[in-house]
Order: structure tokens, then sequence, then C-alpha cells
């Protein structure tokens, strides 16, 4: 096996994992860790909010389903 | 810097809703590329399995062609299932998962399309290659190289898209579900390229063939498959019944624990074999670990749904996802406890480690797909699935046959290792330990295909959009199980 390909499979090692770790420093860094309720709520909107189910879908002509219904919040 | 809420307060939910819309709409034609091939890759590789299945009960059946022999059929059904059927649905799951976390339109769309087309010549250039004997004897990589290029094109492209979207994301919080898929993405085009390199473009020698053969084996599933299920099962649950995860900071552990000991993973399928002893340890060490990012996943799901699991009699994704999800639980428990040597000794080597693959693979991550795709494929198409009774047969009839199957091959496997230990026992005799759970998985493979058929028949009737336009969602039943307004505080 020729000298290139373990240079290129040690470079894809170092970028990788190094990507890895920039990733967790960044996310640290930026205040991903931090807030974390307020985090999972980040999929929910003004339209679709916590405490509505979703399993139906919208279009744009806005002849939403009727069934979205409300779900219970109890812990 | 810290994390601002994804949604600003200045929004309206009708300002909501149309960006939602929107974001559906951009990425119809790539996930539904990705979709629709998925859907045809499943049926072939469903057929291959039944095929492969049936030469275990009659091993001349349909033997006089060289290229529907054993040899070549079982590793046409897994490339046909793991990278024809898996691996696409997964993308198109992700792909669409991506545009509504970043919250941005899909860019870039013919980089997908191409991508698409790489992948699909490619799965077609291999399964030929494995029937006309072209097929490599490594276990996961059967494809033949001209065929591996194509899928590393392909996944090379959708990884390049990926970063791309990530750079253009609307700022705010990143979902953990975003973190499993970059992972998927920027993990698997490495995995998939050095292994490949290493074993069939510049092989190494003799032994460590083996360990690279598992090292990529074990993290196709751990680091390509789990992580796309796992950020459609954080997704979509929370989404469907309308509450936030239970624990944000277990799903955040769950996701760097897996990160830190998945990877190890790959070795234990080598207890035993002509490899150092701190390879082998280390990694049964790293495989117990996992208990962590697993007992996390499992609290985290079942505390979100608990109290609502009324919800899986009206909500076909919901009840897909959260099968897939506990299919998650089980399946890495089991493959912990088969990590120990001592219970290894009994399960390698036997029709166990084939009920757990199908474990992991079918139960859990199929089954997510299928639940991701029930819920997807109306928002992008606008149209809604033809039948609530085509989706209960679907989901009945998968639900069951993967549920005998995994039985099947766990006590066969048992006996048979069990049998395999005994030196009183010819190599002969122990085969006959398996045969009747042989024949209940071939029965169990019958269910699983018309399961297939079903919902084929229901993708394609929706791509059609056959019938007259429904206004309401295709939920099972009435607003059963729901619980009244009242409730909500």
């Amino acid at each position: 096996m020729n000298a290139i390909v373990y240079i290129l499979l040690a470079a894809g090692l170092v970028f990788f994992g190094g990507s890895t770790l920039a990733a967790f420093y960044w996310a640290a860094k930026t205040g991903q860790f931090r807030n974390l309720e307020d985090g999972s709520k980040s999929i929910f909107d003004h339209d679709e909010p916590v405490g509505t189910a979703t399993d139906a879908f919208a279009d744009k002509t806005g002849d939403r389903p009727l069934r979205r219904g409300a779900i219970a919040l109890n812990s | 810097m810290s994390a601002t809420p994804a949604h600003p307060s200045t929004t309206t939910p009708e300002m909501d809703k149309a960006e939602r819309a929107l974001i559906d709409e951009s990425t119809r034609i790539p996930v539904l590329l990705f979709f629709g091939s998925a859907v045809f890759w499943l049926l072939v590789g469903t057929l291959f399995a039944l095929l492969a299945s049936f030469k275990m009960n009659a091993p001349h059946f349909l033997d006089q062609w060289g290229w529907l022999t054993f040899g070549r059929v079982r590793p046409a059904h897994l490339n046909a299932v793991a990278y024809g059927w898996a691996a696409p649905a997964g993308i198109g799951v992700a792909l669409w998962l991506m545009a509504r976390l970043c919250r941005t339109p899909l860019r870039h769309s013919k980089l997908l399309i191409c991508a698409a087309l790489f992948w699909n010549i490619g799965i077609l250039l291999g399964i030929f290659g494995i029937l006309s004997g072209d097929g490599r004897s490594i276990e996961w990589l059967e494809f033949p190289n001209y065929a591996s290029l194509m899928l590393f094109v392909a996944f090379g492209l959708i990884a390049v898209w990926a970063v791309i979207m990530f750079r253009f994301r609307q700022p705010g919080h990143v979902y953990v579900s975003q973190w499993y898929l970059l992972a998927a993405f920027l993990w698997f085009p490495w995995l998939y390229s050095t292994a490949n390199i290493l074993l069939n473009f510049e092989p190494i020698q003799g032994g460590a063939q083996g360990a690279v053969n598992w090292w990529y084996g074990h993290n196709a599933l751990g680091l390509w498959f789990t992580p796309i299920g796992l950020a459609a099962a954080y997704y979509f649950i929370p989404k469907v019944i309308g509450r936030p995860i239970h624990s944000y900071y277990l799903s955040i552990l769950g996701f760097w624990s897996l990160a830190l000991f998945y990877s190890w993973n790959g070795m234990h399928h080598l207890i035993g074999g002509p490899f150092p002893a701190w390879m082998v340890s280390a990694s049964v060490v790293a495989s117990v670990m996992m208990f962590i990012p697993v007992i996390t996943t499992a609290i985290n799901h079942h505390m979100t749904v608990r109290g609502n699991f009324g919800a899986l009699k009206w909500s076909p994704t919901l009840r897909f996802t959260v099968f897939g999800a506990m299919c998650y639980t089980l399946s890495s428990v089991q493959g912990s406890l088969m990590a120990i040597p001592s219970l290894n000794k009994v399960t390698h080597f036997t029709h166990y480690t084939v009920g757990h693959a199908h474990l992991g693979l079918y139960a859990f991550f199929t089954m997510i797909m299928f639940g991701s795709m029930y819920y997807i494929t109306p928002r992008i198409v606008g149209w809604e699935w033809p039948s609530a009774r085509l989706i209960r047969w679907h989901f009945w009839l998968v639900a069951i046959g993967i549920g005998v199957m995994v039985v099947a091959l766990t006590i066969g496997g048992i006996l048979q290792g069990i049998a395999l230990l005994d030196p009183g026992i010819t190599f002969m005799a122990t085969l006959d330990y398996t045969k009747p759970w042989l024949l209940l998985r071939s029965g169990s493979g019958i269910l699983l295909t018309a399961g297939h058929i079903v919902f084929a028949v229901s993708f394609t009737l929706l791509l059609l959009k056959a019938g007259s336009k429904r206004t309401e969602p295709t939920l099972f039943g009435s607003d059963q199980g729901r619980k009244p307004e009242s409730l909500v505080p």
C-alpha cells in the first residue's frame, strides 16, 4: 500500500476527529448547552404550539384539517 | 453569544404556517426521489430476502441458475435493503428534517437530485454485480468497486449539501435531531471511503481486514442508521403529541455519549478471533458503556409519550415511531449483552445474530422510517394518504412479521449455539435444531412482504393523488384517545 493512501487516511482521521471536537467546543461556546428548556421547544412555533397535536398537514391554501386536537400536558 | 429562541415573538401563527409550508414544498422533488427509490428497492430487497429464506428451508430451490444461488441472493438482499431502502429512506427523512430544523427552504436541490441519480445507478450496478458473481466476500461491503464509487460520490454530494444548509440556517438553537443528522452526514462518507480503500482499493493484509470490516459494519449501523433514526424519533414524537421532549439535557447527553462510545463497538464481532486482546476488550467495554446513550434515550422517549399513549390509537406516525423507538432500546440492550464474551460464545455464528440485526435495522430503523414517511409525504405532496385501512394493514403485517421473525431467530439461534458448543453433537445435527425456526422465519417473511406491498400501493396512490381530495388527515379511527381540550392548562 502506498504512502499517499496512508497520509489520506490519517488526514481523514485528524479532520473528522477534529471536527467533532470543534463542534463540541463551538456548541459550548455559543450557548447551545444553556437554556435547554427553551431548546426543547424550538421545534414548535406559534402555529403549532406546545399542547397541539400535529399529525395533520397544512397547505398553502389554508384548508387546514380541523382535527388538531389538544393533548394532555401533565407530567 | 447565546442561542436565541427559534421563533421570535414577532412572528404570527399565519407567518409561521406560511414559512413551514414554503420549507416543506422546497423539499418535494429531492425527498420524493429518495422516498420513491427507497420504496422500489424495498420491494426488490424483500424479494431477495424471501428467496434467501426459502433456500434455508429447501436448499435446492432455484439453484439451477448461478445468479440465484444463496451466496449471491443473500448479499443482494442485504445490500438492496441497507443501501437501497434504508439509506435513501433515511436520507429523504434527513433532508426534510434538515430544512425544517434549519428553518430555511432547501437550497441546491440539483445537488441532491444528482446524488439521488448517482445513488440509484450505484445500487443497480451493485446488485447486478453481486448477482453476476462480481461481489466481494466482505459483509456490508459486497458491492464491487464500480458501484461503491457511485455511492461515495452520492454520499459526498449530500454531505456538502448538509454543510451548506447548516451554514445558511436561521439563527437560533440547534435542536438535538440536527446534531444527529449532521453527525451522520459527516461521519458516514468518511467511514465508507476509509473502509473501501482499506478493503477493496488498496487492501491491507490478513487479519487486519477483519478489524476494518467490523469497524465499518458496526459503525454503518451505529453512526449512520442510528443517528438518523433517533433524529426522526426526537422530532416526530414530541411534534406529533405536541409536547417537548421530557428531558432535553438527557437527549444531549445521549448524543455526545453515542459519539464517544459507538465507534469502538465493532471489535466485539471478533471475540475469540486472532486479534490483540486489548482491541476486543476495549470494544466490549465500549459496548457496555452504550447503556448510557440507550437508557437516556429510552427514558426520554417513554417519559415524553407517557400520559399520551392514547395517541397511538389515532396517529400512524406515532404508532410506527414509538414501536421503532421501543425496539431501539431492545436491540441496543441486546447488542450490549451480546458483546459480553460468555454470552457471545453461545450466540456468535448463529441465527441469533441475524435476529438481532433485524431487530435493529428493521424493528427500530425501518419502522421509524415508515412513521416519518407517513408524516412527511402528505405535507410535501399536498395530498393525504388514500386509506387508513391500508396503513393499519401495513402496521399489523410488518409489526407481527418482524416480531415473529425476531422471536423465531432468537430461539432457533440459542438452540443452535448450545448445540454447536456440545462436542457430542455433529455439525449436521446442529442444523436440525434450527429447521422449524427457519420455517417460521419464512412465514414471517411472507407477512413482511405483504406489508411492504400494501405500503407501496398506498405510497403510489398518494403520489398519483388517487381518489377525491381529503380535507382531513388520514388517522386511525375517530378522535378516540384524544383528551378533551379542557385538560390543557
